[in-house]
């Protein structure tokens, strides 16, 4: 048994225990968990647009909040000012997202290690103000807050995000088919040649890859995946607030990039997931929770530089003998 | 026929003039480049595969102006090179490293086809493994190697993008006697089908090789011929040949 062929049947078992959560929390009767495990999975999103970067490419950014800023106005924007439909919302607010990423990585491209991760902090902060000086668009500091159009209306079929599972079956739906996408780039040569950036960028450019252009479609697609996110969570909470947009957000996908181990493919949702947890539980009750928070994700880079993810490969290849 | 041309080629670090006015046509075979410490030989190097701009001059490969590309695109035009502190992608295995570098003639950047189904990649990546004698490590990490078989697998790399020109920076600096000797076999073999430029301190290796001897002096080119004819050469034994038997 190889350590492939334990990942993947856990990752089976994962995917099932998350089709089958919302009657399986019902019959626990801790239904309320659906909407954290719902936004969880869109944080894990965001978190693995962080991690297409730093992970795969080694670029780390500090500015995947402006993307997930982008889908979400996208929608907001799309469905409140607009009128669209639940679709056009989301495709708007996606390819906002890529447009955004498309012009600011031509800049963040030729820069690498603290210089790439400070502009985008700089970009991300430049549109955090806008967009909350722009009050006409974005609706300032109130953000901006509209009805979720319906998922499907087929006369009889009518599916909506009001129902608590519907919602969350929606979200799993399309975070799963983004990082089923993402495995898929992982294993092609656009993968690898991210890999050969990573490891080694002057190597990579005297084998003949092109190191900008391959780090500028990692921005790309990463912003795509960050407003993918955003466009989610508008969705999600009927709302969109340049809160979100905040560099803080972006730092926190970065820490569960680290700590759910960057470069795997569920290390940063394992990340996301843990730490949200870690909030809902213990914010309630100790309101100095954030320590705990640092003071896990010291542990695990101290004890597992992989992170979570990274960790549990380094076991298992140990317990399989090789 | 020459496959690369500098002319008046020249590269300025400050006051430096590491690189000064070298014109040189590279012919077929093996050109073994040497020179005392310092002479500019990496440096010329760099300004050949394009890791850096010229200061001045032209430079022309495969009859194309390529004075102004930047690295990647000398690297597709044929052109593959190591360098002297060796690099590889240490953290994936010795096939990847070198499929990466076999990719890279088709559609190098395509998302979606799994790479692990492109059987022809994996094929020539493999055939570079084995010329270099690497087949056994394939699946070993490549940053798990030993030193020599590191600067091994780095030519493999440069092999498998099926070079027209081979730049090799001191390939075998720190092998053992033993390793060096293997190595200087399998750069013969391959030089059959691609040509060679050598920058070499080890002068029984430079001999044992080249086909032509350029000597390389502070930024200049001091004397160019064949072995014979260059182990004679009076200012050679002066600035270089005498300094190595110091050193010896
Ligand atoms: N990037 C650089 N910046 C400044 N000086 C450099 C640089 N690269 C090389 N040099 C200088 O240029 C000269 C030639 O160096 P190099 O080409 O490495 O010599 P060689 O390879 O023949 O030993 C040396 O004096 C070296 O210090
Ligand atoms: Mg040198």
């Amino acid at each position: 048994m190889s350590a492939l062929s334990v990942n993947r049947a856990l990752t089976l078992l994962l995917l099932i225990a998350l089709v089958a959560a919302p009657p399986l929390l019902g019959w626990m009767e801790v239904d309320f968990w659906l909407v954290v495990l719902t936004e969880i999975l869109i944080w894990g999103l965001l978190a693995s647009s962080a991690n297409l970067l730093f992970g795969q490419v080694g670029l780390l950014s500090f500015g995947q909040a402006l993307y997930f800023g982008f889908g979400m106005y996208g929608v907001a924007i799309g469905i409140d000012r607009f009128g669209l439909g639940l679709w056009p919302a989301m495709g708007l607010g996606i390819a906002a997202s890529l447009g955004m990423a498309a012009v600011a990585g031509l800049v963040a491209v030729r820069l690498t290690w603290h210089y790439f991760a400070i502009i985008t902090v700089v970009f991300s902060l430049i549109f955090y103000f806008l967009a909350l000086r722009l009050k006409p668009i974005t609706g300032g500091d109130d953000g901006l807050s509209f009805a979720a159009p319906p998922i499907l209306d087929w006369g009889s079929l009518r599916l909506t995000l009001g129902d608590d599972a519907t919602q969350y079956w929606f979200v799993l739906l399309i975070v799963v088919l983004a990082f089923a996408l993402q495995a898929r780039l992982r294993a092609s040569a656009l993968g690898r040649a991210f890999a050969a950036v990573r490891e080694g960028e002057r190597k990579a450019s005297l084998l003949g890859i092109d190191v900008l252009r391959v780090r500028w479609i990692a921005f790309v697609i990463a912003g795509g995946l960050a407003g993918l996110a955003g466009a989610l969570f508008a969705l999600f909470g009927r709302y969109a607030s340049a809160t979100h947009m905040y560099y803080t957000v972006s730092g926190e996908a970065v820490v569960w990039t680290v700590l759910g181990g960057a470069g795997t493919l569920l290390g940063p949702a394992i990340g996301a997931a843990l730490l949200i947890l870690v909030r809902e539980e213990l914010s309630t009750v100790w309101e100095h929770y954030p320590l705990i928070v640092g003071a896990l994700t010291i542990a695990v880079v101290v004890f597992a530089p992989k992170g979570i993810a990274g960790g549990w490969n380094l076991m298992l290849a140990r317990v399989l003998g090789r | 026929m020459s496959v690369l041309e500098l002319e008046g080629v020249s590269r300025q670090f400050g006051g430096l003039r590491a690189v000064d006015g070298v014109t040189l046509s590279i012919g077929s075979g093996i050109t073994a480049l040497i020179g005392p410490n310092g002479a500019g030989k990496t440096t010329l190097f760099n300004l050949m595969s394009g890791l850096l701009p010229v200061s001045s001059g032209r430079i022309r490969f495969r009859g194309q102006d390529i004075t102004k590309l930047p690295a990647h695109r000398r690297a597709k035009l044929g052109m593959a090179r190591t360098l002297q502190i060796k690099q590889v992608f240490a953290g994936l295995t010795v096939l990847e490293n070198t499929w990466i570098a076999a990719r890279q003639r088709h559609r190098p950047l395509d998302p979606f086809r799994p790479a692990a189904n492109d059987r022809a990649t994996r094929a020539a990546a493999e055939a570079a493994l084995e010329t270099m004698g690497l087949e056994a490590m394939a699946g070993r990490q490549a940053g798990s190697l030993a030193y020599g078989d590191i600067a091994l697998l780095e030519i493999a790399m440069a092999l498998a993008t099926q070079p027209a020109l081979l730049l090799l920076d001191e390939p075998v600096c720190g092998m053992s006697p033993s390793e060096t000797e293997r190595t200087v076999a399998r750069i013969r073999t391959l030089s059959a089908t691609t040509d060679v430029v050598i920058v070499e301190h080890d002068m029984d290796v430079v001999f044992g090789l080249a086909d032509r001897v350029v000597v390389l002096a502070e930024g200049r080119v001091l004397a160019d011929g064949p072995p014979a004819v260059i182990a004679r050469e009076p200012a050679v034994r002066e600035a270089y040949l005498g300094e190595d038997e110091e050193a010896a």
